[in-house]
Order: C-alpha cells, then structure tokens, then sequence
C-alpha cells in the first residue's frame, strides 16, 4: 500500500471507497482532532508508511523502529489538535514529530548502545539506500535529481544528520570537516533542495 | 538575525542540533519572522527526503495502534490561536510540537516537591522532548520526586560537578541528574548504573557535556548504589572504569 509522496503533500481526491470522508490531510487531522475513529483508520492509511519509513531509517532495528512508530502514530491521535496548517503540511508535520522522536531514541541513554553496534557500519551503505527507495515514487525521483544536483558535502552532511540521525558535530567528526563548514553546508544544501523540488511554505 | 543563529535553520530542521543549541535557536525562532519562514520552507524539503523513505509498516502495527489510540485520551485545543496574520510573529515557534504540560505538572504537585522538580530541571524535559515521551517520563519522574518517602542527595563527583538522586523506597527507583560533571571527548560517554549486590546494570548513556537528567532508574531496591563511570562512547555492558560517583541508596 505505498503511495506516493506527491498524494501526501498534495492530496487528490481519495479512492471511491471513501467518498464519504473529506480526503486532505488536513481535513482528516481536523476530523481526527475530534475524536474520529474512522479518519484515523483513513489517516494512518497515508501516514503510517512515511513514519514508520523515517524511523526505521534512522534507527535500523526494525523492532525498536516499530515501537517508536507506534509512539509516534499514537501522538499523531493524541496531538491532532495541535496541528496548525499555518505552520506547514501535514506530512511535515507528522515526520518532524516522527524524526525527531527517532532521534530522540538513538541519542537516549539505552538505545545508543545497542544501535551503535547493530547499525552503525550500515551508514556507508546510505547512498545506495536511498537511490533504491526513492526511484520507486515519482516524487521520490525528484529528491534524487535534486539530491544529485547537490555538492558532495552538501549531499553527505545531510544524508548524516535526517538519514543517519547524527548531531552535526558528529557530522563533521564523520566527514572530516569544520564544525561550521557543516552548518553551512546542511543549510545551503537544503536551501537548494527546497528549490529545485519547488517546495513552496 | 544574527548570522551564528541563522546557519543553524538547516541542522535544526534535521534535528542535528545539540540540546543546547536547539533551545536557543527554539528562543530566538519566537521573535525572528523570517527565520520562521525559513524553518517552515526547510522543514517541508527535510519532510521530502522522509517521504522519499516510505515504507510499509509491519501489518501488526496497524490495529496495535488503533488500539491504543481508541484507549488514548487526546489533547484539547491550545486555544489560543490567533489570526493567521498575526499568528507567525506571535504564537511561540514551534507550538504545533510542543505541549504545555508544566502548568497542569505542576498543579498536581505540593509545592516542595515542585522546587525539587524544578530544581532537577524537569520543566526542560517537558519542553525539550516529545510530548508523549515527555509525559511518560515526567509521570513517572513526578511520582518519584513527590513519592512521600523521597530522599534527595546532592553528591560531589571525583569529575567535578555534582549529582542530584532522589530515591523512593517505595516506588522502588531513582531519579538522577547532573550538572557539571567535566566534559568528556567524543570518544567518550559517562554511563549511568545501578550496582547491587546481584549485579551490576547499565541504566543508560548521560552526556558527556556533564549535565543530564533528570534520568528514571527503576528497579532501585535498598543496598543497590547508583553510579556513573566514564566509558567509551556507545557504552558498555558492565562498567569499564572506576566510578567518579556511587551513591547507596
């Protein structure tokens, strides 16, 4: 059941089987903020593979990456009210609390030892990782295009820090490079990602 | 907009920024518009590199969720949205992500346990994490801190600094933060144990800036000591050096 990235950030109407339920994201956390079983149901429908997606990256093992997911599909029902289209798409929104609930975890006492060993040697293998996943969306496409127009440190200090969910000061340990070198390029090479993909907030 | 601060947009959309830093770019994203705007532009591109990793979750995860979310209470409105226009330069940033546990928190405290809590530094945890874990972890702490038999003990480490533990006998665990503690190099982290006479194990990883906490160690019965020993980073499974810190409880 994957769906393409474009269907999340901007949806279409939904499958005839829903044609009772208000098919936009936003709309769906509006119905799901009030307590609406059934626009959850829908709502994870689009959301739970982009999550679980996100955390799993970041954290590998696929059992604690399943339980941070849950966490965070749980949050998704709980803060719903809290979303705020003002300040982004709900997608965004979604990964942003499931990222950095990954993150979290990885930096949190107990989970760092046992994913250092598990998962860290498996970062150099990223690249590749990500060229598999993300030719298979359209959109997913897009990323790689816009991840390939990027410079070489530009491409790996971001791939680190969102896929690897290391601090940039580790980044910098990885790559062999200034601290502020690294700040830099984190932003600049997000800066011309969120151009060339034409991501427009 | 102070250029230090405005590089870190990038690094803090990817949460890539260290606790201290993220805190005050958090500060400083409240009263800088365009900053705003540009975590909003930056957050959405970061929100494409994940999408770019969809992948369909374990078929069990879908009714374990909705399990637990039709068993799950949900969050009220802020309340206090204003109108669009006004709303970007006057809600705090990041309000989406953020719940206000601290006044309901402390409402439900005596007001001695509260200087403990705040003095423990709790009041970061709630606004520095997630809400769920935040609450999680804070319920429990606050239990401990406020539990009728809790004991503080603040304690010198031989590297530097000092450690707060606040022991309960009857909620059988510890809360433990630091502050001060030197810092240690990256290869470097101070791990937290409970050390009892059946054995020794590993409550989690502290940063080696030498402030943390506060840390849960549950499991804490009488005759176990608390301690801290310096390790290599990732952690160990039993302690490697002598304690800079062991606390009986």
């Amino acid at each position: 059941m994957r769906r393409t990235a474009i269907r999340q950030l901007r949806p279409d109407p939904g499958p005839a089987e829903d044609t009772d339920r208000d098919p936009d994201l936003p709309g769906l956390l509006a119905q799901v903020a009030r307590g609406d079983h059934r626009a959850f149901e829908l709502l994870y429908g689009e959301l739970a593979g982009p999550v679980y997606g996100v955390v799993r990256q970041v954290l590998r093992d696929p059992a604690q990456s399943e339980e941070v997911a849950q966490e965070v599909l749980l949050e998704i029902w709980r803060a719903a009210s809290r979303y705020d289209p003002a300040k982004g798409s709900p997608a965004a929104w979604a990964l942003t609390i499931a990222h950095r609930r990954a993150v979290d975890r990885v930096r949190s006492e107990s989970a760092s030892s046992r994913r250092e060993e598990k998962a860290a040697p498996d970062l150099s293998e990223a690249p590749d990782d990500v060229a598999d996943v993300v030719a298979t969306t359209l959109d997913g496409q897009r990323v790689r295009r816009c991840l390939d127009g990027l410079t070489e440190l530009q491409r790996e200090s971001i791939k680190l820090a969102y896929y690897g969910g290391y601090s940039y000061p580790q980044v910098a340990q990885l790559l062999g490079v200034a601290l502020g070198t690294v700040k830099t390029r984190i932003r600049d090479g997000l800066i011309r990602m969120r151009d060339c993909l034409g991501v427009a907030w | 907009m102070r250029d230090d601060l405005h590089a870190l947009s990038g690094s803090y959309v990817l949460d890539a920024l260290t606790e201290p830093e993220r805190d005050s770019f958090e500060r400083h994203l409240q009263h800088c518009s365009q900053c705003e705007d540009e975590v909003r532009g930056l957050r959405e591109t970061a929100a494409r590199l994940g999408l770019a990793k969809t992948v369909d979750p374990p078929p069990q995860l879908r009714p374990r969720v909705l399990a637990a979310a039709y068993r799950t209470r949900q969050l009220p409105p802020i309340g206090d949205r204003i109108e669009p226009e006004r709303r970007r330069t006057r809600v705090r940033a990041q309000r989406w992500l953020r719940v206000p546990q601290v006044p309901r928190l402390a409402g439900a405290f005596a007001a001695a346990a509260l200087v403990v809590v705040v003095a423990l530094g709790i009041t970061q945890v709630v606004t520095r994490h997630q809400p769920g874990v935040a609450q999680t972890a804070s319920t429990t702490i606050s239990r401990v801190v406020t539990a009728p038999d809790a004991r503080t003990e603040t304690v010198a480490t031989s590297a530097g600094g000092t450690v707060t533990v606040v022991v309960s006998a009857g909620q059988q665990a510890a809360v433990v933060s630091a502050a001060g503690l030197r810092s240690l190099p990256a290869a470097q982290t101070y791990q937290l144990w409970v050390m009892g006479p059946g054995g020794t194990r590993s409550v989690g990883l502290l940063s080696r800036t030498g402030r943390a906490g506060p840390v849960l160690a549950s499991g804490v019965v009488p005759g176990d000591r608390i301690g801290i020993t310096v390790e290599p980073a990732g952690g160990t499974s039993s302690p490697t050096t002598t304690p800079v810190l062991a606390v009986p409880v």
